[in-house]
């Protein structure tokens, strides 16, 4: 077992090297890694083909298990209120609304003239009639966690009071309490055809039917799912006359896909397919910022990393630049807050700036000077391991040695979610990302004192009084300025207590062909096609 | 014949049973929470108790294993715990890409694979030989994922010959049967080599010599018929194994088949699929073993049933 992990440590090691030593190819203002020398390339049909990683796993959005579920359903379906490509909260189906004072009465003012893809009116009762089927138990949907919270006991708490539809066209939401996500999470509400809903039930999944620039003609879940125009939509048509997603695990094959025109758009490209894909001319490889946090807690409860100078001194031991550069071919950012810069209420810190030097001191001064050792728990990829690997090594410069154990994440799963007189955590190698963008979404179930696991995921045990006021009182003002200094307050507090070792934030790297527009990928992963245009 | 057979078959049924105790068991006993992969990493405890009661687990594990029992007598398997599809129509729709890619590698595999066996015996120690287990042995030993790569790259980016992946026409069968294959033709092309140089050592065949007979007569009537058995169990495993799925062709060319649902299942601890599938694949073996035995009286009719 020895001799086994010999090997592996000194073949990552090697890998290491080479893809240290691989030029990156930087990003210009645009997000352009590479941009077509050929732009007057023409598509041969007006059919867009997307290949993707994963699977499109369902086609309700009111039960969607993943990323790729989210941009495949928001073909077809729309929500009140989006973000665009900016990441600014718009109206979609709401034409406009309004917060009250008091952050518990949402107003909105509703699209009029917009019909299902079957033909029912899009109006207040559709609303109505969305919000009554994802809150029934019965139903088993995800989303259901959005309205209601599930107390201890094994009570429920409904976060709205009620819902009133004063005309046709005007959807008052009373919250129980202020809840300032409210907002944000309507974006991932979708209108479903309460017809439709009413003939299919949670059978939804295989007829979708929304208000959406595409209609769904085929999903057959592990291969592809296939849209065409929608001729009756009500905004901007659509470019092209058909979608298909097809889901194409091998970064390899995506690749080939795009050089052959097989593929119009492929996402994600790994880093190290880049070089594979540059020499093709009328292909743009472009990045956009992700709202991935990357970052490894450290549980607070360890005598050893009770003392804030350990955990700073760890902190100034991590090169994150080399981070970025052996583990993302330096398409990302060191850490700069708690949070990535693109989440709302975000304020940049003072960096923990590669300093092994200052780091021996702060572990001198912390009566640690001959270091400990520790265990540092993660999924069991290729790239988890990798970064797990780099992570020991930068400790060791500072005594501490860190056992590196990579398991299955079902398996990483298990270990941490125990009784805290049961924890066995040191150290975690793990990611977060806030679909909904908010502060709230980003921290408290990381980092709120009573977020520790079992209840949530809390891994470093971190408990600052003054961090959860900030951010219970964050979370009950719609007012933003008040919100930014709560959050502010809240990252620095974070921050300075070095909670976790801060990593990085990656960025997202896709391709097209360049007769391509109006495809793109928002920060939390999803694409979007609404507005798909092919030159030809 | 018959009674054989029917006795055949009966005796399965307490196999599969033995075997849906223990599939169901271990899967349960590997760690990992469906509630909490489903709830997400940041749900609370209350949110995965809610999930873990919806989906039945917070029930005894034995009262468990007696619904599906019941569930698998009375033709229900349960919902995928993904997106609430059936374990029948999460199951069905890649039945048929497996079953094409079996079929499609599995008869060019043994063509080429036993005639390069035979002409290996015939020509053994002599440069064809050597020839065809270089052949062989690269078979085995060429990763499927990287010839699946380099096979795209030659023929679909650099030549344009052929699709990249998917299954729409006869031509995209091309490159996985290819990937599938090349390891199987490899084993048949050995196995035939080891047994047909056995057989040839056979008093039988020296008679058939001494008669005076053509060698191809030789060769094929009464070497490689002998041979044949020991080739078909070989053959019928390998067909048994192709059809639990390939997850690395399955990968490379984007195949919604079987062993791409079955990793994906395990990883999502989708019990009801993963259960499912096992018991299937379970199945599928006792029947191609099944099926061997049937083969095995028609090559050589001095085996009898009882």
């Amino acid at each position: 077992m020895k001799m086994y992990k010999k090997v592996l440590a000194a073949a990552l090691a090697g890998a290491m090297a080479v893809s240290m030593s691989a030029t990156a190819f930087a990003a210009d203002e645009n997000g352009y890694i590479v941009k077509a020398t050929n732009e007057d390339s023409k598509s041969s049909d007006n059919d867009l083909v997307i290949a993707i990683e994963g699977s499109v796993s369902s086609m309700d959005p009111a039960n969607i298990p993943d990323t790729n579920a989210i941009s495949a359903t928001r073909g077809v379906y729309e929500t009140l209120v989006s973000f665009d490509d900016n990441q600014e909260l718009v109206g979609k189906l709401a034409e406009s609304w309004e917060i009250s004072d008091d952050s518990l009465t949402y107003t909105f003012k509703l699209r009029q003239g917009v019909k299902f893809q079957d033909g029912t009116d899009f109006n207040a009762a559709a609303f109505k009639a969305n919000y009554d089927r994802v809150v029934d138990k019965d139903n088993n949907l995800r989303q259901r966690r959005t309205f209601i919270i599930a107390n201890a006991d094994g009570s429920e708490t409904s976060r709205v009071e009620s819902i009133e539809t004063p005309d046709d066209y005007t959807v008052v939401i009373k919250l129980a309490k202020a809840w300032a996500p409210f907002i944000n999470r309507l974006t991932q509400f979708c209108m479903i055809s309460p017809a439709a809903l009413e003939e299919y039930g949670n059978d939804i999944m295989n007829h979708p039917c929304g208000t959406g620039p595409y209609v769904c003609t085929e999903w057959e879940e592990g291969d592809h799912t296939s849209f065409a125009r929608n001729e009756e939509y009500w905004g901007e048509k659509p470019g092209v006359d058909t979608v298909t997603i097809r889901e194409v695990p091998e970064a390899g094959a995506r690749t080939a896909m795009l050089q052959t025109g097989e593929a119009d758009f492929i996402y994600p490209t790994p880093s190290d397919q880049i070089e594979a894909i540059k020499g093709t001319d009328d292909v743009n490889i472009l990045t956009a910022d992700s709202n991935i946090m990357r970052y490894v807690t450290l549980n607070m409860d360890l005598e050893q990393l009770s003392d804030v100078k350990v955990r700073q001194a760890m902190n100034y031991a991590i090169d994150k630049d080399a981070y970025i550069q052996l583990m993302y071919s330096g398409y990302g950012k060191p850490a700069t807050s708690v949070v990535p810069s693109i989440i709302g209420g975000y304020e940049e810190q003072e960096a923990y700036t590669y300093d092994v030097e200052k780091a021996k001191e702060l572990m001198k001064e912390a009566g640690y000077e001959d270091g400990f050792k520790l265990t540092l728990w993660g999924d069991n990829t290729t790239q988890e391991i990798k970064g797990m690997t780099f992570i020991s090594q930068q400790l060791a410069q500072i005594g501490i040695e860190v056992e590196v154990q990579p398991m299955e994440p079902a398996t990483v799963g298990d270990k941490i979610y125990v009784d805290k007189d049961e924890a066995e955590i040191n150290m975690w190698y793990v990611n977060w990302s806030a679909s909904d963008f908010t502060m709230d979404g980003s921290l408290r179930s990381l980092l709120y004192s009573s977020m520790c696991p079992p209840t949530s995921a809390n891994t470093a045990y971190f408990n600052d009084a003054d961090f959860d006021k900030d951010l219970d009182e964050g979370l009950a003002t719609a007012n933003e300025e008040e919100q930014a200094k709560y959050y502010g307050d809240a990252q620095k507090i974070a921050w300075e207590a070095c909670p976790w070792l801060f990593l990085g934030n990656d960025q997202i790297i896709y391709s097209t062909k360049s007769y391509l527009s109006g495809v793109y990928v928002s920060p939390d992963g999803a694409f979007n096609f609404a507005n798909a245009t092919l030159a030809q | 014949m018959g009674r054989y057979l029917g006795k055949r078959l009966v005796s399965t049924i307490p196999l599969l049973l033995v075997i849906s105790f223990v599939v169901f068991m271990f899967i349960h006993m590997i760690p990992g929470d469906p509630a909490r992969l489903i709830a997400g990493q940041d749900a609370t405890k209350e949110d995965v108790a809610v999930v873990r009661e919806q989906l039945g687990l917070d029930e005894p594990l034995l009262v468990q294993y007696g619904q599906y029992m019941k569930g698998l007598f009375t033709g229900d398997l349960g919902n995928s715990i993904k997106n609430g599809k059936t374990v029948a129509e999460t199951i069905a729709p890649r039945l048929k890409p497996t079953i094409m890619l079996t079929f499609s590698s599995m008869i060019w595999a043994a063509i080429i694979g036993i005639a390069i066996g035979i002409i290996a015996a015939v020509f053994h120690g002599r440069i064809l030989d050597y020839v065809g287990m270089v052949i062989a042995i690269a078979g085995i030993s060429v990763p499927s994922f990287w010839l699946g790569l380099e096979l795209i790259q030659l023929f679909s980016v650099s030549l344009g010959w052929l699709p990249t992946s998917g299954l729409e026409t006869w031509k995209s069968y091309i490159l996985p049967s290819l990937t599938m294959g090349a390891g199987i033709m490899a084993v048949l092309a050995r196995f035939s080599r080891s047994s047909m140089l056995e057989t040839m050592r056979e008093d039988y065949v020296r008679t058939a010599r001494a008669k005076g007979l053509s060698e191809s007569l030789v060769v094929m009537r009464h070497a490689f018929k002998n041979s044949l058995i020991e080739i078909v169990t070989v053959a019928g495993l390998q067909i048994g194994g192709l059809l639990s799925g390939s997850v690395m062709a399955e990968t490379v060319f984007s195949i919604p088949g079987l062993g791409r649902l079955l990793v994906d299942s395990i990883q999502l601890r989708d019990y009801k699929v993963v259960q499912a599938l096992l018991l299937f694949f379970a199945t599928e073996y006792i029947l191609i073993n099944l099926v061997v035995d049937v083969l095995y009286g028609v090559i050589n009719p001095r085996v009898r049933y009882e």
